[in-house]
């Protein structure tokens, strides 16, 4: 205990010195506009400023392209909740009921609560990060190809649960989702599956432009074909700041998206992305009113973006205590340690302490930071929806493309998205929900070849993924959670949702 | 030779790129504008690390802008296709490792093959991999490894499929005379997650990705795969020296352009490829990616293509992963 508050200590008289305060904040100034910008993500813009990073000191470098991660998260959400845009796979649960607030005439109610619950979560992680990195790191460790795949069949069961509609329905899209994800190169053989010999397929598909296409294009055509609906939030403007009333009542659903966004923050391969799913599934099971799910309740917007924001910091965890990157923004930061002549891996801690430490705390003071950035900004994000559409949506269009071809400076990308945008605004239209879509997707790449991996390792044998006892109860979860959200209860406030709508 | 910018200087370079027209770029006023180095990977992986270090440097050494453009896609084959599109005009280069160069012709029908489209320049650096175990495999040496190869079979992660540690290992495997069984992740960094967490039995894979655990003792390094021990890992035996016969093989990143560039230039950059590389700073940092740099230029590059070319064509063969 005494040590931890030693070496916050030392971390604090580090990331408190004027350099590196300034640092941070340039870091999470970027962040944030790269995070508004559709499209424009934290891997890109961490790998072109990397070089830069050269003639600053390595704590001083990884201060900065910290905060341009985490800023981004932040930033990501404004998009998510102004213009339904989820630039990340963690901000499509943000949109969901996020924008809903927007068209409710709560816009800066659902910014305030992403910024506050952010910052709380944030806060938290980093004492996690100081207390609890060693045990955590190890128990990140237990989830082979095994467990981990129990641990996205439990995900994909989130999806039917986090959906409003039809279960059939959300069945559908989640399939769909998944054999999106199977296009492209067989990670085994190599051979091609789906690409109709497209050279562009052969890697699959970005998961930012079909988010892009059916999200961002699809909300525009959506716009622009029923022009009433968009002036509606144009008329409302409502409250800019949450009230303590309001503030109270999404503390619990902060802290409990916290303590799931930490947990499964430092899970290998991307496992942060399921927190926001979990956190809305969540609260949507304890709520009193779970048929406002998806209309505009706050609490859908406070768990989620805290679970969001605390995944991106205790993804860190993994990669300040063994060296070892869970997602590409953490494989680049081992890309700028290496460049500083550090070796990343367990002893970092005991060669560099005043690195450890000092990243540590520079992730609260940027917490800090991001909130005294983005609340003053909240007023003027809110009247980035009194544009008039007619200007707002050539300029939105205009980012999305910039974004869709800076992923690989190649047309087809942007093409590719718009044709998604044309599927999402029919699918609108049908009836069908795509949030279980995006999130199928995402789950279906991991669902695959976690699989395959288990299997090649246990020669073929299934009953690996019960023999192990994590695997085995991650799987009676999945299956209790389907029970529940099948069964008449559920079914019903389903019902009434539907003749609401 | 140096070559400063000054505000008349450019207007003359410019006002004579008018006057020139169309004319056929010249050695003594290359480069008059940006040069493109195309890197066939996706902005922050370890080939785009090592091209944004090299260009930056570059740059310097011949006196006009660098710029990496990253043209991912389809198992690095778009980039190679790009350049081998562009005009051979020393404008547009390639950033070109083992994988695209010489793996992937024996796995995919190539619409250009790399060797008869594109124009070897220089070599910029050649990095060994290592043989690495975790806590599954509790083994010291490979003398020992080589043991529980045979009492049963072990299975190994690699960065993906066709990847030098995927390669690394299947030749480990034919040359030891051992079965291994493959478990392909997406990136080195999981997999080398799963040998830590003891789900699989070992890896071949680039020092950088385990260094860092290898000096903590959390894994055991039992071989480095190039023909000298590596620097940093002093104790640490080649895998010849460790009773693996005639067993090398390494990540290398080299310099090629579209095939037809003027002789001069192509002689420029390799003297600039050259200037880079006797770079204190740049030795070092291409020492933590745990590669060391290479001198073979031009035709000596392609010889060496082709040789590797041949060499992992027959461990295509052998291990039977053609896509077809």
């Amino acid at each position: 205990m005494w040590d931890m508050i030693a070496n916050l200590g030392l971390g604090l008289s580090v990331a408190l010195t004027l350099k590196n305060v300034a640092l941070c904040f340039v870091g999470c100034l970027i962040g944030t506009l790269v995070g508004v910008l559709p499209g424009v993500g934290p891997v890109a813009t961490i790998a072109i400023l990397l070089p830069v990073t050269l003639s600053l000191d390595p704590t001083g470098a990884l201060i900065m392209l910290a905060g341009i991660y985490y800023g981004a998260q932040y930033g990501g959400s404004t998009t998510a909740i102004l213009v339904n845009i989820p630039g990340e796979a963690t901000a499509v649960v943000t949109a969901l009921d996020g924008h809903a607030m927007a068209k409710n005439g709560q816009a800066g109610l659902a910014l305030g609560l992403a910024a506050i619950g952010s910052f709380i979560a944030g806060t938290i992680a980093t004492v996690v990060i100081a207390a609890l990195g060693v045990p955590m790191t190890r128990m990140g460790l237990l989830f082979g190809p095994a467990e981990y795949f129990s641990l996205m069949v439990m995900g994909l069961v989130l999806a039917v649960v986090l959906s409003r509609g039809s279960i059939l329905k959300a069945v559908a899209m989640i399939v769909v989702g998944i054999l999106l994800s199977c296009i492209g190169a067989d990670m085994e053989t190599g051979r091609e599956r789906l690409t109709l010999g497209l050279h562009m397929l052969h890697d699959g598909i970005e998961f930012v432009v079909l988010a892009m296409g059916i999200f961002g294009f699809g909300e525009i055509f959506k716009n622009l074909a029923d022009p009433e609906a968009r002036d509606v939030v144009k008329a409302k403007i409502g409250r800019l700041w949450p009230t303590m009333r309001e503030l109270r009542e999404n503390l619990a659903p902060m802290l409990r998206g916290t303590a799931l966004g930490s947990i499964l923050g430092v899970l290998p391969g991307n496992g942060a992305i399921l927190g926001p799913f979990a956190s809305y599934a969540v609260e949507k099971r304890l709520s009193k009113t779970p048929e406002k799910f998806g209309t505009g309740m706050p609490a859908a917007v406070a768990g989620p973006e805290s679970a969001n924001n605390a995944g991106a910091q205790t993804s860190f965890i993994p990669l300040l205590t063994l060296g070892l990157p869970p997602n590409a923004v953490m494989a680049l930061m081992v890309g700028a340690m290496m460049i500083q002549g550090i070796v990343p891996g367990p002893q970092v801690i005991e060669r560099n302490p005043e690195l450890f430490w000092g990243l540590v705390a520079s992730m609260w003071i940027g917490n800090l930071m991001l909130v005294i950035i983005n609340l003053p900004l909240i007023g003027l994000w809110v009247k980035l929806l009194q544009v008039p559409y007619r200007l707002l949506f050539p300029a939105i269009v205009a980012f999305c493309c910039i974004g869709l071809f800076s992923i690989s400076n190649d047309p087809a990308q942007i093409v590719m998205a718009v044709i998604f945008g044309l599927i999402g605004y029919a699918l609108w239209k049908l009836d069908f929900e795509l949030a279980p879509l995006a999130l199928g997707f995402v789950l279906g790449r991991l669902l695959e070849e976690k699989l395959r991996q288990a299997l090649i390792i246990s020669d073929g044998n299934p009953l690996t993924f019960v023999t192990s006892p994590l695997s085995a109860s991650l799987l009676v979860v999945a299956v209790v959670a389907l029970a529940i959200a099948v069964s008449p209860k559920a079914q019903k406030s389903r019902e009434d949702v539907f003749k609401d709508a | 030779m140096t070559f400063k910018i000054t505000r008349r200087g450019a207007l003359l370079t410019s006002l004579a790129a008018f006057a020139m027209g169309s004319l056929p770029a010249t050695a003594q006023d290359y480069p008059s504008k940006p040069i493109t180095l195309v890197v066939s990977y996706a902005a922050g992986g370890g080939t785009d690390a090592i091209a944004r270090v090299f260009a930056a440097r570059l740059e310097t050494a011949l006196g006009g802008r660098v710029i990496v453009e990253n043209r991912p896609g389809a198992a690095a084959n778009i980039g190679t296709e790009v350049v081998a599109d562009a005009d051979p005009d020393g404008y547009t280069l390639l950033i070109g490792n083992q994988g695209p160069m010489v793996v992937n012709p024996h796995l995919f029908d190539l619409p250009k093959d790399p060797a008869e489209t594109l124009e070897p320049i220089a070599l910029i650096a050649d990095a060994a991999l290592v043989v690495v175990v975790g806590p599954k495999l509790p083994v010291k040496t490979m003398a020992e490894f080589l043991e529980a190869a045979k009492a049963g079979e072990l299975v190994y992660g690699s960065a993906g499929n066709a990847s030098a540690s995927h390669l690394g290992a299947l030749l480990l495997g034919q040359k030891a005379g051992i079965a291994v069984k493959h478990v392909p992740y997406k990136g080195a960094g999981p997999a080398v997650n799963d040998l830590v967490g003891g789900h699989i039995d070992f890896m071949v894979t680039t020092i950088p990705s385990a260094i860092g655990l290898v000096q903590d003792g959390t894994l055991t390094a039992l071989a480095v795969t190039g023909p000298e021990r590596f620097s940093t890992l002093p104790d640490v035996p080649t895998a010849i020296e460790a009773g693996v016969p005639d067993y090398t093989a390494s990540a290398w990143y080299g310099l090629v352009g579209p095939k037809g560039l003027p002789p001069e230039i192509s002689a420029k950059l390799a003297a600039a490829t050259a200037e880079t590389l006797a770079d204190p700073e740049i030795l070092s940092k291409l020492q933590n990616d745990g590669a060391i740099p290479s001198t073979l230029a031009g035709a000596d590059f392609g010889a060496f293509m082709a040789a590797e070319r041949a060499r992992w064509g027959e461990v295509v063969k052998a291990a039977d992963i053609k896509i077809e």
